[in-house]
């Protein structure tokens, strides 16, 4: 009898709030897909599980919130000023992660691709990459202290109320950010030379570089453009949650997970990898036992695990080769 | 051949060498002071990097004010001097912690651990030094009749404070549908059970919840607030009560005024965890925090250093002393182990019967601190707990004290 | 070159200057203020940067002519260890003179803390690293999850003796000391339970796969407090004892007589993996290892010798459990974070994966230098600034000797080689997987 109620409980309590559920988990389904697509991307052209990424997107954030505290300190943005902020900060914090990126790449990896290191050598930097840039920020902005961004928006604002519910600002613009930059991504990898030429070499980089595509700068490229959309995600992110030194961790691993889901190289997977896991995590908060709300991170590695054994390729599956 | 062998050979010896040698400095460092008056250490375990540290911070400030009171009044025949052993408020970081302080050749006693969890891995091994903790902030229930009979704290414990917490929300507040939401720790699991239960014997109709802290080891993510306060905004209850840290506590306040679940409109109360300006900027945006109800582990107006302490420990510390929570039972821990020592032979070396001696002595001491008379009952809580707790409110982005409960 | 400046400069950044409290919001601060971002930043620490990237720049450009030779000089001062262990009698005589040292070393160590620190933080990760070695360096294994097998270990002796919210087996709690050799068994038995449906996984899919589950065990084992203690774990778990008659020994808080302990079964360890490499089943490892196809065509059941090195892997990893529980008394799921898993395997690459001695050696001198740092913190070292060196250390470490500290024979000639351009075979896990 327990169960069933536990069940119907947790159904009713989506039934209730459903459009909430939904817009939080779209909200956090946009910050992990950004991210998961840089995770895919260099795993398209390195084979590398890239450790370091998570950090990336925790510089952007911080960036991102250093940017609003310098211009806006204790005002609060309306209007125009808004949407300015928000540019501001998606574009400086994709700058910086970008930057960021790139430095590893030629810090970390670039030395071991001159040298045919192993692909654990690879993991290994990229852990060792990741350790470092994490200390160096707690370093800089305390161990565990979260900062919040100035406000951009009125506190708590509400952009619109949709069956009975009200979608706040914050949501509708990390989504619609989301949405944009994911497309333009996709457009940039399937439909520019570039984008042809990060799929060459995801697919056979010797053959690439022998058809003329200069392997070290579409490798570079893969990574400003990974970093960058980790960069706005972590703006958006720090919107909601502030930002805090070890945020890439636990992120990332979510990130990562979705990333994994929708077919590891795969970029439009990582997208909707990302959508997923966002969403998952979001309804199945009243499914959690006891109340307990770890419950729902059990179940999102269960799905990781369930889907590995089962397919291991992912949902949307690894295109031959591991195109984007 | 044999030429690059050997050329190799000395570069590493000499490294190894270098290698060895820097240790040794490193544990031969710690030397005794010179004849004259000995020079005993006072050790402070507690939180002094990480989200927490400000905890540490105050507690650090404390003893110390206490301590150059002692030095300069010329009443001793010893020096004292403080020192900080960094735990990070962690109980798995704790015994090692625990270890160093133990270690330490002339220290005789410690105030701290300055966190729940943290004392309870750090009691064995204090337990087995001999070595007294009087803690300034560690509340949870289990630590007086746990596995250390060193163990002594003036403050009050939480189930004090749980229960001025059941008391004001349900008889003050006449709240009868109570969310307890536990952060997973040692603490704040022990505090969000005294509540539930105290509540639900009042009366009240008390549902509970766990949302792990996100603090390293809890299993938390920030991103698991957005979702959980959903679903709280979607049952409503009319009041909530949280056992845990500021920094998670500011996280959800956050999340809950997103989803609708606001402070001014249900009453929303947590514990000593959360009781200090950290919340607020924890909290985004910092109204999200107004009209949030905290309690202490201490009656107020006495909970504070007020007066020239006051401005000492401002002058000491750079923190307002009406912001440092602990400060004061600090203050008076330091000087119950001052009385315990007093007593003694004051040798020139730390021995372990010295530090039994002080253990022995502190169950002895009676005298009138500032937060109330510390004497320790058996089992190492305050004799005479008065069994208040302070409420305060958040009003305007700070904390002001309202009413004693109790 | 740039990589050489940013490593070592990264390094300068050490230097004192801890960061500041959390940041102010002021914005109408002094000029100053603002260019440091409102105190945010220590200004003055990211001159001291810059002043060191130019000096190293200098340097480095003055070094550069003669990096060759100083190549040849670092490879051949780490090629001595090599050189004097190729003689059997020169390594018999080393391995004895270890054995010496070991035995006598609690003598050299006054402070009770080091010999705490020596157990605790050297001699289990040893063991963790021993175990993982086998998973990883013998059957070629990326497991990002060993901290598991670790946890159950801990957690065994924990349910065993009683000290778990969950009353233990039979309601009759056993001494810790008779539980090592459950403990063990339980960790080999979930070894083989994890490695069944996950082990067909090659590659990078095993390594997320591994991950996974240790994620989930890590939150699982944190929500049944009403079982295992939930997120505060337990704290009172008996010390091991003796108790047989005539014998009757306490091990007690004392961290020496856990040291004895805990060397015997390393030397124990040491001595089953050793004569597994050389035997029929380590020489099935290599094989898969190397081309997993061709072994199966000789007949050779990956799986099945996949799921034993996960096994005989757990074993120690099992054991280092025990140990740990036994001698700190208090276990919480924060010991089993993935963190763990990673950095046992760091310890493994970093000493030199597949190699017994080399990955002894990774996890001494690491763990060495980890205790030491976070508890002496000489002149420039802050607590928490730990994991700073060391990323820097195994970035500059797996540019420079990928192959780790002391490489098993099998793996120098493969790295040299590939560094030198041949093609050599190698391992699919290393270089790419195809699913």
């Amino acid at each position: 009898m327990g169960f069933e109620h536990f069940w119907l409980s947790g159904f009713d309590q989506i039934h209730t709030a459903f459009w909430t559920y939904l817009a939080v988990g779209l909200q956090n389904g946009a910050v992990y897909a950004m991210i998961a697509v840089g995770y895919t991307l260099v795993y398209g052209v390195l084979g590398l599980i890239n450790f370091a990424h998570g950090e990336v997107f925790m510089c952007g954030g911080f960036a991102g919130v250093f940017l609003t505290r310098g211009i806006l300190g204790a005002r609060v943005a309306t209007g125009w000023g808004s949407v300015g902020m928000v540019l501001a900060g998606i574009i400086v914090g994709g700058l910086i992660s970008a930057l960021v990126a790139t430095g590893v790449q030629q810090v970390a990896y670039k030395p071991l691709r001159k040298r045919h290191a192993p692909k654990l050598a690879f993991l290994i930097s990229a852990i060792g990459a990741s350790y470092f840039l994490q200390t160096l920020a707690g370093k800089e902005f305390g161990y565990g202290v979260n900062i919040f961004p100035s406000a951009v928006f009125e506190p708590g604002q509400v952009m619109f109320t949709m069956f009975g519910t009200s979608i706040h600002t914050i949501a509708v613009v990390s989504i619609v950010a989301a949405i944009i930059m994911l497309v333009v991504a996709d457009r940039i990898v399937r439909a520019t030379r570039l984008g042809r030429g990060i799929r060459a070499v995801s697919q056979d980089a010797e053959t690439a570089s022998l058809m003329g595509v200069n392997i070290d700068r579409t490798i570079t490229i893969t990574f400003i453009l990974g970093g960058a959309l980790a960069g706005a995600a972590g703006f958006l992110y720090s919107l909601q949650s502030g930002i805090v030194q070890n945020a890439g961790t636990e992120i990332g691993i979510y990130a990562f997970t979705a990333a994994v889901l929708g077919g590891i190289g795969n970029l439009r997977g990582a997208a909707l990898g990302g959508l997923f896991i966002g969403l998952f995590g979001s309804f199945s908060v009243p499914f959690a036992f006891e109340g307990n709300v770890q419950w729902t991170e059990i179940y999102t590695f269960l799905i990781l695990v369930l889907v590995l054994i089962v397919r291991p390729t992912g949902i949307l599956g690894q295109k031959s080769g591991r195109t984007a | 051949m044999k030429l690059r062998l050997s050329k190799a050979a000395v570069v590493t010896s000499v490294g190894a060498l270098l290698a060895a040698g820097v240790p040794l400095v490193g544990l031969a460092s710690s030397g005794a002071s010179a004849a004259g008056k000995p020079t005993y250490t006072i050790g402070v375990e507690g939180p002094f990097s990480g989200s927490d540290a400000n905890y540490g911070d105050y507690i650090y400030g404390g003893v110390e004010l206490a301590i150059n009171a002692a030095n300069a009044s010329g009443k001793y025949h010893f020096t004292l001097k403080p020192e900080k052993f960094d735990d990070q408020g962690s109980s798995s970081l704790s015994p090692a912690a625990a270890q160093k302080a133990t270690g330490t050749k002339n220290l005789i006693a410690v105030v701290g651990p300055a966190f729940s969890g943290a004392s309870e891995a750090a009691a064995p091994y204090y337990l087995k030094a001999h070595v007294a903790e009087v803690s300034a902030s560690a509340t949870a229930v289990a630590l007086a009749s746990g596995s250390s009979s060193n163990f002594m704290r003036t403050i009050a414990d939480d189930s004090v404070q749980g229960k001025a917490d059941a008391d004001y929300l349900v008889k003050v507040k006449s709240v009868s549908n109570l969310l307890v939401i536990s952060d997973a720790s040692f603490y704040g699991d022990g505090l969000a059970k005294v509540v539930a239960a105290d509540a639900t014997a009042l009366g009240a109709k008390v549902t509970t919840e766990t949302i792990p802290n996100v603090d390293t080891g809890g299993g938390g993510t920030t991103t698991e607030y957005a979702p959980a306060a959903t679903a709280i905004a979607t049952s409503d209850p009319g009041a909530i009560f949280y056992g845990g840290y500021s920094p998670d506590f500011g996280l959800l306040l956050s999340a809950l005024s997103g989803a609708g679940y606001t402070a001014s409109a249900h009453v929303i109360m947590s514990g000593d965890g959360s009781n200090s300006p950290s919340l607020i900027t924890s909290t985004s945006p910092a109204s999200a925090a107004n009209g949030v109800f905290l309690s202490e582990g201490a009656a107020g107006k006495v909970n504070f250093l007020t007066g020239k302490l006051a401005s000492s420990y401002f002058k000491l510390t750079k923190i307002k002393a009406s912001v440092a929570e602990y400060a004061a039972q600090a203050y008076d821990a330091t000087n119950a182990i001052i009385a315990a020592l007093v007593k003694t032979k004051t040798p020139a070396t730390v021995t372990t019967a010295l530090r039994k001696e002080i253990v022995t002595n502190l169950h002895k001491v009676n005298f009138k601190g500032i937060t109330g008379t510390i004497a320790f009952a058996g089992d190492g809580d305050l004799r005479n707990d008065t069994g208040t707790s302070a409420i305060s409110e958040v009003e305007s982005g700070t904390i002001t004290f309202l009413v004693n409960e109790g | 070159m740039i990589s050489i400046i940013m490593a070592v400069v990264a390094v300068m950044t050490g230097t004192p200057g801890s960061s500041s409290a959390p940041p102010t919001t002021g914005v109408h601060g002094s000029l100053l203020e603002r260019v440091s971002f409102f105190g945010l930043f220590a200004t003055w620490r990211w001159v001291l940067f810059f002043a060191f990237a130019v000096i190293i720049w200098l340097v480095s450009s003055f070094v550069r002519p003669r990096s060759r030779a100083i190549r040849r000089g670092m490879d051949a001062a780490l090629a001595v260890p090599r050189q004097l262990t190729s003689k059997k009698y020169t390594r018999a005589g080393l391995m004895v003179l270890a054995l010496i040292i070991v035995i006598v070393l609690p003598k050299f160590v006054h402070e009770s803390f080091w010999m705490y620190l020596i157990v605790e933080q050297i001699g289990v990760w040893i063991l963790l690293a021993l175990g993982l070695n086998v998973v990883v360096g013998f059957a070629g294994l990326l497991d990002l999850g060993f901290a598991a097998f670790y946890a159950i270990g801990a957690y065994t002796t924990a349910w065993l003796t009683g000290s778990l919210p969950a009353p233990a087996l039979f309601h009759h709690p056993i001494p810790t000391l008779w539980v090592i050799p459950i403990g063990i068994l339980a960790a080999m038995i979930f070894g083989v339970l994890l490695g069944t449906p996950t082990l067909r996984l090659r590659g990078d899919y095993l390594a997320i796969v591994t991950l996974g589950f240790a994620l989930i065990i890590d939150d699982f084992v944190e929500t049944q407090s009403g079982v295992t203690g939930g997120g505060v774990g337990s704290s009172a778990i008996p010390h091991p004892a003796v108790n047989l008659g005539v014998l009757h020994y306490s091990w007690g808080i004392s961290p020496t007589p856990y040291y004895y302990l805990c060397l015997v079964f390393i030397i124990v360890f040491i001595a089953v993996f050793t004569s597994l490499e050389h035997s029929r089943i380590g020489r099935a490892w290599v094989a898969i290892r190397e081309d997993e196809v061709a072994a199966e065509s000789v007949g050779i059941n990956p799986l099945k010798y996949k799921v034993m090195a996960f096994a005989v892997g757990a074993a120690s990893g099992g054991f280092g459990g025990v140990m740990s529980a036994g001698l700190v008394g208090i276990i919480n799921p924060s010991l089993f974070t993935y963190q763990v898993s990673v950095n046992v395997l760091v310890l493994v690459i970093f000493g030199g994966m597949g190699s017994i001695w080399g990955v002894a050696l990774g996890a001494i001198v690491i763990q060495t230098a980890t205790s030491y740092l976070d508890n002496y913190q000489p002149w420039g070292y802050q607590i928490n600034d730990l994991y700073m060196y060391i990323g820097a250390l195994l970035i500059i470490m797996m540019i420079f000797r990928p192959a780790g500290l002391l490489p098993s024979r099998r793996r120098a000639r493969e790295f040299a080689a590939a560094e030198g351009g041949e093609e050599i075979h190698t391992d699919e896990v290393l270089t790419g997987d195809q699913p």
